[in-house]
């Protein structure tokens, strides 16, 4: 019997994230519910990647569990507030890149090369000595490398591969067995679940095998390269997830940017919401404050829905039969 | 400032106007921001065929025009999965399709843009100890760098039009003529910035190689004076002498744009 994955927030953050783990966070199917999980654990000097990094990357910074960042955007230095002086002031790490870098450099990642190179960053201020010194600089980490073509001589700037050690990640549904589905554009989410050593992923459904077997194309990482899965509704709430839920943007202005804006705002937010490991206790306080009728309009009310059954169907012969080559 | 004259605000035409410059035909990469309210206004109204991407991985996105709920919020908002001929991540956009050759047109915003087509966003003021950070580029770096076409829309606010920008995070011509070749990039840079006061072209003949490279004001908003926008710049602009006007926007321009834009995403009426 293969090992059970199905499991809480609780004992997936607590057997599959580390101290000093490099921890996937996509910026798309937001891994909020397991980003709270990981704060209230107190896990210590993560690594935060991802094309883009929201609202995980900022919670884990601010409650001091991220020592760095590489992404190609922060959302949490968007604009002035503590994110910005801690990676101003050094305390928090950070490298630049962009999200064509880190989605590339996840997929090195996963294909299990060193470097990868790519056409972009040439002519930016970017590859010059004016990013060195910075004072969140990582000391003594090669950031890339230009060189020209062996083959053809084109100039490429190289990247190094990206393997995180743990990939948490919200989707629409997974089998007991661990199996992912997700729909819908993806973001840098393909390469990044396959980059990781450790994937947690949480889910809006827990369904029957048949039904992710019925079904393969969508399935974006098979059970067994997966750590955990969580059943957690909402669990990427305030971001949208196609077919369940869109971005909750009164949430995000009246409870996220507080939150994020002073380190007064960040307490309150984690005593008010990061400590609530109950999740139906938390939507009722999302309810609570954005009231019923908001809570009600983020759901999915504009359906899309294939027109067309697909059939995966194949023949049970063959014309091998038709050969005598079956007995 | 704010108001164009005839009810419509200077960033509405500034919308309305990169919508019109897109061209008919081709594969578009938008980027965030007023981009996208641009190119879902090109894609609705004046160039149906037109195929319209962003980088998370939303390919032709084909909305209906006489119901489409808004333009999306953002490059990720889940409406670009409806109707979208393919939807998948970002290496397919960034990489298949933008790296590999397969897109024409890039269309994009920043923080700051320079007289060569630059553009910024990431740092106001020095990168190490900025006066102001931001968030980052995103797929901007890329799409300026790879787009074999670019359009620029930038607000006419002189803090974000400089001499040179604080940070070249996204490549116009750099610092002239053929640099983006001695940089290792396709020589053809950015073709027209759209400003909440007129459009740009750059003085580059034959595409990056000579010339200045420089934006020229080649068209002024409607009873805009040109010298009063070359003011707001801070090198000396080049007017082209077939200087033209740009058409105010057409009620239907107006309504639809407005119609794509439900919840004041992208232009909040008081601002420009």
């Amino acid at each position: 019997m293969p090992e059970p994955k199905l499991m809480t927030l609780e004992e997936a953050v607590g057997r599959f994230v580390e101290d000093g783990d490099t921890v996937y966070a996509g910026y798309l199917c937001v891994p909020f519910a397991l980003t709270h999980e990981i704060v209230r654990q107190g896990k210590r000097d993560l690594e935060v990647v991802g094309a883009s990094v929201v609202w995980p990357a900022t919670e884990l910074a601010l409650a001091g569990c991220c020592r760095r960042i590489r992404s190609g955007y922060i959302q949490g230095a968007l604009r002035p507030g503590p994110v910005t002086e801690m990676m101003l002031s050094g305390e928090l790490q950070y490298e630049d890149y962009s999200n064509q870098a880190i989605a590339l450099m996840l997929m090195a990642g996963a294909l299990g090369i060193p470097f990868v190179p790519t056409r972009s960053f040439l002519g930016t201020d970017y590859i010059t000595e004016r990013t060195e010194g910075h004072p969140g600089r990582i000391p003594g980490y090669r950031k890339w490398q230009v060189m020209d073509s062996p083959f053809d001589g084109q100039r490429v700037v190289l990247l190094p591969a990206i393997r995180p050690d743990v990939v948490i990640m919200h989707a629409q549904r997974a089998d007991a067995e661990g199996n992912v589905q997700m729909w819908g554009h993806l973001g840098d989410a393909r390469w990044g679940l396959w980059a990781g050593r450790k994937v947690i992923v949480t889910v809006e459904e827990i369904v029957p095998s048949e039904v992710i077997r019925s079904d393969p194309s969508r399935t974006v990482l098979p059970g067994f390269r997966v750590s955990a899965v969580v059943h957690c509704p909402y669990g990427a709430h305030p971001g949208g997830l196609a077919g369940y839920y869109d971005f909750d943007f009164r949430f995000l202005g009246r409870v996220i940017n507080p939150a994020f804006s002073s380190r007064e705002g960040f307490a309150r937010f984690r005593e008010e919401w990061t400590d609530v490991r109950d999740r139906q206790a938390y939507i009722e306080r999302v309810k609570a404050t954005i009231g019923e009728e908001a809570f009600q309009a983020i759901h999915v009310d504009q359906h899309v829905r294939p027109l067309r059954e697909v059939d995966y169907g194949y023949s049970r012969n063959t014309n091998l039969r038709m050969e005598g080559k079956v007995p | 400032m704010t108001d164009g004259g005839d009810g419509y605000t200077l960033a509405e035409l500034m919308c309305i106007e990169a919508a019109r410059l897109m061209p008919d035909r081709g594969v578009a990469v938008l980027g965030l921001g007023t981009p996208v309210l641009a190119g879902t206004l090109a894609k609705c109204l004046h160039h149906p065929d037109l195929v319209i991407c962003t980088e998370v991985g939303a390919i032709d996105w084909r909305p209906d025009p006489a119901t489409v709920a808004r333009a999306p919020l953002g490059i990720h908002d889940l409406i670009l999965n409806h109707g979208a001929a393919m939807a998948t991540d970002m290496v397919d956009v960034l990489g298949a399709l933008l790296m590999g050759g397969r897109a024409d047109l890039g269309v994009l915003t920043g923080a700051q843009v320079d007289r060569y087509g630059n553009l910024n966003t990431i740092c106001i003021g020095d990168y190490a100890r900025p006066e102001r950070r931001l968030g980052g580029t995103g797929g901007n770096t890329e799409i300026a760098c790879l787009a074999p076409r670019l359009l620029i829309l930038m607000s006419q606010e002189p803090r974000r039009w400089k001499r040179r920008v604080d940070f070249v995070t996204s490549p116009g011509y750099i610092d002239g003529p053929g640099a983006r070749r001695q940089h290792g990039l396709a020589p053809q840079g950015p073709n027209r910035i759209v400003s909440t006061m007129g459009v740009y072209r750059f003085d580059t003949p034959d595409g990056g190689e000579t010339g200045s490279c420089e934006a020229v004001l080649e068209a002024v908003f409607p009873g805009l004076d040109p010298e009063a926008v070359a003011a707001l710049v801070p090198w000396e602009l080049r007017v082209a002498p077939d200087l033209r006007e740009v058409e105010p926007p057409t009620a239907e321009e107006l309504s639809l744009l407005r119609r794509l834009d439900p919840f004041q995403f992208y232009l909040t009426p008081g601002r420009y």
